[in-house]
């Protein structure tokens, strides 16, 4: 029953989402309100039953049959509800759903809101029909089995349990970033208030964006066994891109709320998001690549994607040309001002976007010209990789970010550089140092000693800007800090940090693979690995081969244990690494393969990932900050403390601290 | 067929993942490997993979590095057997060169609209918290 309870309750949500898009698009008012609540709560209650025939194990239900399997740990029943394209399709029109009902929940009412939960609303009932009419996942099976085919074991791991609801949250959020740029293109209001009312939004959407590609990175780190964190691979460019607009988005938004201006690039910027997420979901979904987000490749899932990526796209970029004209220009300001200083961020991003979005689709299209037959095949078979994206974006978002300090302290209108000298000075100065002392420690690399460089300048940048906004007053001024002035300082010190783990790591990380007998010893960077030998395990669903490797380094000695697992049900293996935390990094040890003709021998890849905790915290950063932000308007809209504000900035200037209050 | 001919050559020899004697070179060497794909794998470079190919691959960039071979020779040697496809790091002059020409030219245009827009002198915005709670 519970599966034919669900499959009504999306039926229910589909409703209720035509009917809000119906209402939201022309009368408006308190039903649309309602009906975006309602089917916010459908959808929710949807997943909750297919989370319910996973974790019961209900193998009538074709989804749960084939994706699921009686030795698997509950934690992993539950995230393979969405480990699958039928699951995480409902999670996609849950997410997409839920923006609707929390626009009823928060907005104020009025045409904006009415008309993006309409926009919206349309937005829902196209997937909620995808979802229903191609890929259901309430489908019964006829002969139920008795066991399930379970889920690919990679995805067997906590970091991937959250990754797609929170990836989700942030992809599927740029849709109701959209739908507040449609709804303000049809009301031909794209102005402060605007731009207001949909910071929060956008704030929120990157913010969980940022935290989804960190748990997929965190996920490749731990589970995949190569010891990378980032590939450039054609899935994660797909999140990527989005979250380079996004970024941009954020920005151009201040601009357009504090000062009027870059209204029409603001709007064209935040349909762009949306449409980066869709065409990341098409080249993700639809089989023109192969990866471990692929699930079951289905050409026709492909050709819908594409058809409601070019609706979206579409009908969104018509009107934007239809009002964009309408739009006025903001008041004037001088290149050297703060303004100036956010559209060089939004030129470095989007040019960084438009690059890792040729990067990705260039070795795509050539390779389905080439399987057309409309070019030859050698002309067809092209890699852009690593050395690519490294090697063009870095420069880019060197120069961006050697300006943000500078960006930051500067002021509207116009900016004056000269007094910002005396707390930049040392910055430069630190960072000149950290530089030549990470070179000398890391073999004279330029590439290293740019990237420390760079990421220390804007710690420190971040660090005086800070100092220079509390000004003599204390650590009493520094807690009384806005708390948009706090989000900034984080999210940028995130990036500083992150910069300087990114470079370290890729830079000086190092890794061999040994060829080792039981007794025998390897040596690396200062640590001694003596294998002892492997043995067989028994997981809940798999059976596992697990080395025993004495660690020896700096006269601590301690065990670590590798595993390749290797699961029965589903026919394939994996490699469980056995990782070692130090303060400077990580040691990083994956059992692999017997070597071939030589009995007793097997391979061991042991590498050394300095800072590879710095990549994941600045990240963590950059999400804080975000939040951060985002708290800051939800505290200010809320009337008591809008009072509260007025009185404090009535008082006279308190943030330049050039003059104290 | 080369392919499949030198991948048998490459895999009659051992198995050794031995590195250079001279940090130099096997520092370049390994730089090699994260640039050449496993032709074998999904999606991954030399470096990173325990497959038969990755392990050879490996070897022979290390031949070759020791041999006094250039990064160019080297990538060259792989590409030539096995196609483009290898190589990670696309050969194409205009892939490099469309990002900067995008930046330098939107850039530019920018720069010329900001000039001609600024007719007179302007003062900073003297207070950006009376900005923010407007």
């Amino acid at each position: 029953m519970i599966a034919e309870l669900g499959h009504l309750l999306a039926f229910l949500a589909l409703a209720a989402a035509a009917g809000q898009s119906v209402l939201g698009l022309t009368t408006g008012g308190e039903t649309v309100r309602r009906l975006a609540v309602a089917s916010g709560m459908f959808s929710l209650l949807a997943m909750i039953t297919l989370i319910i025939c996973f974790v019961r194990l209900d193998f009538s239900v074709a989804l749960v049959a084939e994706n699921s399997h009686t030795l698997k740990p509950l934690i992993y029943r539950i995230a393979g509800a969405w480990g699958n394209h039928e699951g995480s399709m409902l999670l996609w029109c849950l997410v997409m759903a839920g923006y609707g009902a929390a626009a009823g929940l928060f907005m104020q009412p009025g045409k904006l809101r009415d008309r993006a939960i309409g926009v919206q609303g349309l937005l829902t009932t196209a997937s909620f029909a995808y979802l229903l009419f191609v890929s259901s996942p309430f489908t019964r099976l006829i002969d139920a089995p008795f066991d399930g085919g379970g889920m690919n074991p990679l995805l067997q791991d906590p970091a991937v349990a959250l990754h797609p609801p929170m990836l989700y949250l942030g992809y599927v959020g740029m849709s109701f970033v959209f739908s507040l740029a449609a709804s303000g293109l049809i009301n031909g209001q794209i102005d402060r208030e605007w731009a207001k009312r949909t910071r929060p939004w956008a704030l929120f959407a990157w913010s969980a964006l940022t935290i989804g590609i960190a748990l997929g990175a965190i996920w490749a780190y731990y589970e995949l066994g190569w010891g990378g964190w980032w590939f450039w691979d054609p899935v994660e460019n797909a999140s990527f891109m989005p979250w380079l607009v996004g970024a941009a988005l954020i920005h151009s938004l201040i601009v357009t709320e504090k000062r009027g201006g870059m209204s029409a690039w603001t709007v064209f910027l935040a349909v762009l998001a949306f449409v980066l997420a869709l065409l990341g979901t098409f080249l993700v979904r639809s089989g023109v690549m192969t990866s471990v987000h692929a699930f079951a490749t289905d050409p026709t899932r492909g050709i819908v994607l594409l058809v409601g990526l070019g609706l979206a796209g579409g009908a969104a970029l018509a009107l934007f040309a239809w009002r964009a004209p309408t739009l006025k220009p903001g008041p004037e300001f001088d290149p050297v001002s703060r303004e100036g200083a956010l559209v060089l961020n939004n030129l470095f991003l989007s040019v960084a976007a438009a690059l890792v979005l040729v990067g990705t689709v260039t070795p795509m299209i050539l390779q389905w010209l080439g399987d057309t037959g409309m070019i030859s095949s050698e002309a067809a078979s092209l890699s852009i990789g690593e050395p690519y994206f490294q090697l063009t974006l870095a420069p880019m978002v060197a120069i961006l970010l050697l300006f943000m300090p500078l960006a930051q302290a500067a002021t509207w209108r116009k900016a004056e550089v000269s007094p910002l000298m005396k707390w930049l000075a040392p910055a430069a100065v630190a960072a000149v140092v950290a530089a030549l002392v990470a070179m000398a420690m890391g073999g004279w690399g330029l590439w290293l000693g740019f990237g420390v460089l760079v990421g220390v300048w804007v710690v420190f940048g971040v660090g005086f800007d800070v100092m220079r906004r509390v000004g003599p007053g204390g650590a009493g001024r520094f807690f009384r800090m806005p708390l948009t002035v706090w989000g900034m300082a984080i999210a940028h010190l995130g990036i500083g940090i992150f910069v300087i783990g990114a470079t370290v790591e890729t830079a000086t990380r190092t890794e061999r693979t040994f060829p080792l007998k039981p007794g025998e010893i390897a040596e690396m960077g200062g640590w001694t690995y003596e294998f002892l030998g492997v043995s067989p395990v028994d997981g809940p669903n798999y059976t596992a081969l697990r080395a025993d490797i004495k660690v020896t380094h700096g006269g601590s000695t301690e065990i670590i244990q590798p595993e390749t697992r290797s699961f029965p049900v589903a026919r394939t293996s994996t490699t469980e690494v056995a990782i070692r935390k130090t303060l400077t990094g990580d040691v990083y040890v994956a059992l692999g393969d017997q070597v071939r003709d030589v009995p007793g021998s097997w391979r061991i890849r042991i590498a050394q990932h300095p800072l590879i905790d710095w990549v994941f915290g600045g990240a963590g950063l950059i999400a804080i900050g975000g939040f951060l932000s985002l708290a800051a308007r939800v505290r200010r809209r809320s009337p008591a403390h809008a009072a509260d504000t007025e009185a404090t900035t009535g008082q006279g200037p308190a943030v330049p601290a050039s003059t104290p209050a | 067929m080369i392919a499949v001919v030198v991948a048998l050559i490459l895999q009659a020899t051992a198995a050794v993942d031995q590195p250079l004697p001279d940090p130099a070179q096997e520092a370049r060497a390994q730089s090699l490997m994260r640039e050449l794909r496993c032709t074998v794998c999904e999606n991954e470079p030399v470096s990173q993979s325990t497959a038969d190919m990755a392990v050879d691959a490996r070897r022979k960039i290390r031949q070759l590095v020791g041999e006094g071979s250039s990064d160019g020779q080297v990538r060259d040697f792989f590409v030539e057997r096995y196609g483009d496809y290898v190589s990670f790091r696309p050969s194409n002059w205009l892939l490099w060169l469309f990002p900067f020409a995008l930046l330098v030219g939107a850039g530019a245009l920018l720069a010329l609209r900001g000039f001609s827009r600024r007719h007179r002198e302007l003062a900073p915005v003297p207070d950006d918290r009376n900005n923010e709670s407007a």
